[in-house]
């Protein structure tokens, strides 16, 4: 008995893994719209991240400088797509597009040389720990310390959009940036600083992949996350928590339908692979009824150009 | 706590237009002062510049005899000057209390405090802590006051403030301002209402295409004297005579509407019934948002109310779509005209051959007669006097006066018998609302019919022969017009019954 409990222990941290670099890519996303503006270039800027992670850590040998780099990479690549929108206001959607082709290319010229080098090993924590207790130690304990703060980020993100100044000022801007600015709010600052944050974070969440998660560099490794975590953000009606439920089932389904096929069910295998994206829409869609809390989520002005009047 | 603003030769120039001409004009504390003109005079120009919004290119302000600078709404609020523009400048989806504290530097529990006291010294009632997109206009406008008196404000600005207020509210409102006034705060309110001016504002100018043309004591001043001003030229008033439809047959009968929306901030409609008279025009009153939106767009059949009868010259037209109801003769004008009446992108020709019928022959065998179009589109340029004859035109470039003389052409070149518009004369200047009621007199001497939803009480009683209010989705008895005052209009509108 003991040993099913600690398989299904040992599931369910499989699943929060490969949950990880959705809920930071979403959780930065989400910043990101919340102040108004639509980068779709979710994508291109985690994979990005994932190149530059995996590069950095391959030529310095240094996993913390990896990470921090990758984070920066992230940032410097959504400063393309800042300016374009908020400096040169550019349309939002064709903007992140571009963004996102742009990274993919981007990534698969600087990748050629990083292809077939093993990744070195993260440490994880708590390692010791996760041995001593079944069920509950692979699931608590023995992860990287990216996962603990992905865990962490929705909770966190929800506390200061809720309780912050700073998180007032940003839903303020979303939900009308004329009037932040009638109120002597610098909207573009404001912007700027969300779609770097959201950069930064989408960055973190590529190198998830190409430092623990699979730690290697494959070309277009990242696999469409980007869209998914885009798909969260809205399915989830711009709330962190329900990001998070979002992500974790994604990460669950998907891990589940690859145990069934292994096992040989007779349902086709485009079934089963299409189950975590249909699933995660069903639920997204059923605890998000309440169309009165999504027209309060909603940010109002998502994907409008704003400009001052001068 | 004496207060002195000045402006002192203020230009503006955007291309194509002088918004602000060499503007002057001189304003002390304990009194209300107004500043009076048309759509496009320079007012809301001049407010945009005095709150920081806006910088002028040339000129200055002072504020007791020292220049500042207004670089930024931050710079008007740091000189205590309040602006309560006509668009609010609120964030729907978050609280009130959010609202207020977006820009202050306090504690939320001093805040809180401070608001309260506000609340209570002028006898406001918010809650603090529902979204504001929950709350009546008038509540609205109340957050915003609140916003403006939390920082201590020397000059506070109104900026058209009852174009959205019922009369109740517009006479709490006079009432709070000559608080605030008596309280040591300079103010200066913005409006195109003549009848406001004189009863609350101590002194006038009058702005007319970017230029002050006159200052004066109101004392000294009548309706007629303040709009042959603002208009610069003698405007006939128009009055129509009072008709009995007793005897007259029949055109339109709606029984037993009931509409229940699964959208909650639509409003449900809850068993109308009316009757129109060949001739007739029934005004419908409220306050917007208390289902005329729906009560229009079921008239003309964009929404279908389920159950519902609609006989127009004794058939049942309940389920047909609004281009079939056209071919009946009947004819609509809604509210918005940029987004619901015409298509601002496209050329005015174009917007015309939108509102075509069978039997408007303006395609044949599925291409487009262009020239039949043309032709069509001149006859409304010059019939209905659109300040233009070029029918190439974007009809984004039209004002609203001219979008909309174009639109009400458009439905009545084809002599229908019966108008539907809802706010025709929506922040339009006194020229063209004189033109647009005129022009729904005529209809109705020509023996056509109208029903006229409206939020303007002036124009209601001005042109309906009967009319009724509607409010929470139900209306109220219909009443002739000649026994209808304003102030029975506003109790109907507020919710509250006549005798």
């Amino acid at each position: 008995m003991s040993f099913d409990l600690n398989f299904i222990g040992i599931l369910i941290g499989a699943i929060m893994a490969s949950s990880v670099p959705l809920i930071l890519a979403a959780s930065g996303e989400l910043i990101t719209e919340r102040s108004g503006v639509l980068n779709l270039g979710v994508e291109g800027m985690m994979i990005i991240g994932a190149i530059s992670g995996f590069a950095l850590m391959v030529i310095t040998d240094n996993l913390f400088l990896a990470v921090i780099g990758s984070m920066l990479s992230g940032l410097i690549i959504s400063i393309i797509f800042g300016v374009l929108t908020q400096s040169l206001l550019t349309n939002h959607v064709a903007t992140g597009l571009a963004l996102t082709i742009f990274g993919i290319g981007m990534s698969a010229m600087i990748g050629k040389n990083f292809v077939g080098i093993p990744g070195k090993e993260f440490p994880l924590l708590f390692i010791n720990l996760k041995e001593n207790f079944p069920f509950l130690g692979p699931i608590l304990f023995g992860h990287s310390i990216i996962l603990y703060f992905a865990f962490l980020l929705p909770f966190l993100t929800n506390y200061f959009l809720k309780k912050t100044k700073i998180g007032l000022i940003i839903r303020a801007v979303g939900d009308s940036p004329t009037s932040a600015s009638n109120q002597g709010i610098n909207v573009t600052l404001v912007r700027y600083s969300c779609i770097l944050y959201g950069g930064a974070m989408c960055g973190l969440a590529g190198a998830y992949l190409s430092l623990i998660y699979t730690p290697q560099w494959i070309e277009n490794m990242t696999g469409g996350r980007g869209w998914i975590a885009l798909a969260l953000v809205v399915f989830a009606t711009w709330s962190p928590i329900k990001v998070l439920i979002g992500a974790l089932i994604f990460g669950g389904i998907t891990i589940l339908q690859l145990h069934m096929q292994a096992v040989g069910l007779r349902i086709p295998v485009q079934l089963l692979s299409a189950l975590p994206y249909i699933m995660t829409i069903i639920v997204l869609v059923v605890i998000s009824r309440d169309s009165r809390k999504i027209k309060l989520n909603t940010p109002t002005s998502l994907g409008q150009i704003f400009y001052k009047e001068k | 706590m004496n207060t002195k603003l000045k402006v002192s030769n203020i230009s503006k120039t955007y291309p194509g237009c002088i918004a602000n001409d060499k503007v002057s004009l001189e304003f002390g504390s304990g009194k209300i002062y107004a500043l009076l003109g048309e759509n496009g005079a320079g007012k809301s120009t001049l407010v945009k510049i005095l709150s920081g919004v806006v910088k002028p290119d040339e000129g200055e302000v002072f504020l007791n005899d020292e220049s500042i600078k207004l670089n930024s709404p931050l710079d008007a609020k740091k000189n205590n000057i309040g602006m309560v523009f006509q668009h609010f400048n609120l964030f729907e989806t978050l609280s009130v209390f959010e609202n207020l504290s977006i820009d202050s530097y306090k504690k939320d529990e001093d805040l809180r405090a401070l608001v309260n006291e506000i609340l209570k010294k002028y006898n406001f009632k918010i809650d603090l802590d529902i979204p504001v997109l929950n709350l009546s206009a008038g509540q609205k406008q109340k957050v915003e006051i609140i916003r403006c008196l939390i920082r201590n404000p020397k000059v506070l600005i109104m900026d058209e403030p009852t174009s959205v207020l019922t009369e109740q509210e517009t006479d709490d409102l006079f009432i709070s301002l000559k608080q605030f006034s008596k309280d040591g705060i300079l103010i200066i309110y913005i409006t195109h209402k003549l009848k406001e001016v004189l009863s609350l504002c101590d002194e006038v100018a009058v702005m007319r295409k970017g230029k002050v043309v006159s200052v004066s004591n109101t004392i000294d001043e009548k309706i007629e004297s303040l709009a042959n001003k603002m208009v610069g030229e003698n405007l006939n008033t128009i009055k129509k005579k009072i008709n009995n439809f007793k005897n007259s047959e029949e055109i339109l009968k709606i029984s037993n509407l009931n509409f229940k929306s699964d959208d909650p901030y639509e409003t449900n409609l809850n068993n109308l019934n009316l009757s129109l008279k060949k001739g007739e025009c029934l005004g419908i009153a409220g306050i917007s948002g208390n289902g005329q939106n729906e009560l229009f767009q079921i008239l003309s059949g964009e929404i279908i109310a389920e159950g519902t009868s609609i006989m127009f010259r004794n058939k049942e037209i309940g389920r047909l779509n609004p281009r079939e109801r056209r071919e009946y003769l009947m004819a609509f004008s809604p509210e918005d005209r940029i987004s619901q009446a015409a298509v601002p992108e496209l050329k005015i020709y174009e917007n015309v051959a939108l509102n075509n019928f069978k039997s408007s022959n303006f395609f044949e065998k599925g291409l487009v007669n262009e020239k039949k179009i043309k032709e069509h589109s001149k006859k409304i340029l010059s019939n209905f006097s659109v300040n233009t004859d070029n029918v190439e035109l974007k009809s984004q470039f039209l004002s609203g006066g001219n979008l909309q003389k174009l639109i009400i052409g458009r439905e009545l070149i084809t002599s229908p018998e019966l108008l539907v518009c809802f706010n025709p004369t929506w922040g339009l200047d006194v020229g063209a609302i004189n033109y647009i009621h005129e022009t729904l007199i005529q209809i109705n001497e020509q023996g056509k019919s109208s029903i006229l939803i409206s939020t303007d009480n002036d124009e209601l009683l001005k042109l309906s022969d009967r009319i009724c209010v509607i409010y929470k989705g139900k209306l109220s008895k219909i009443m002739n017009a000649d026994t209808v005052t304003a102030e029975k209009l506003g109790i109907l509108m507020g919710g509250g019954s006549i005798d």
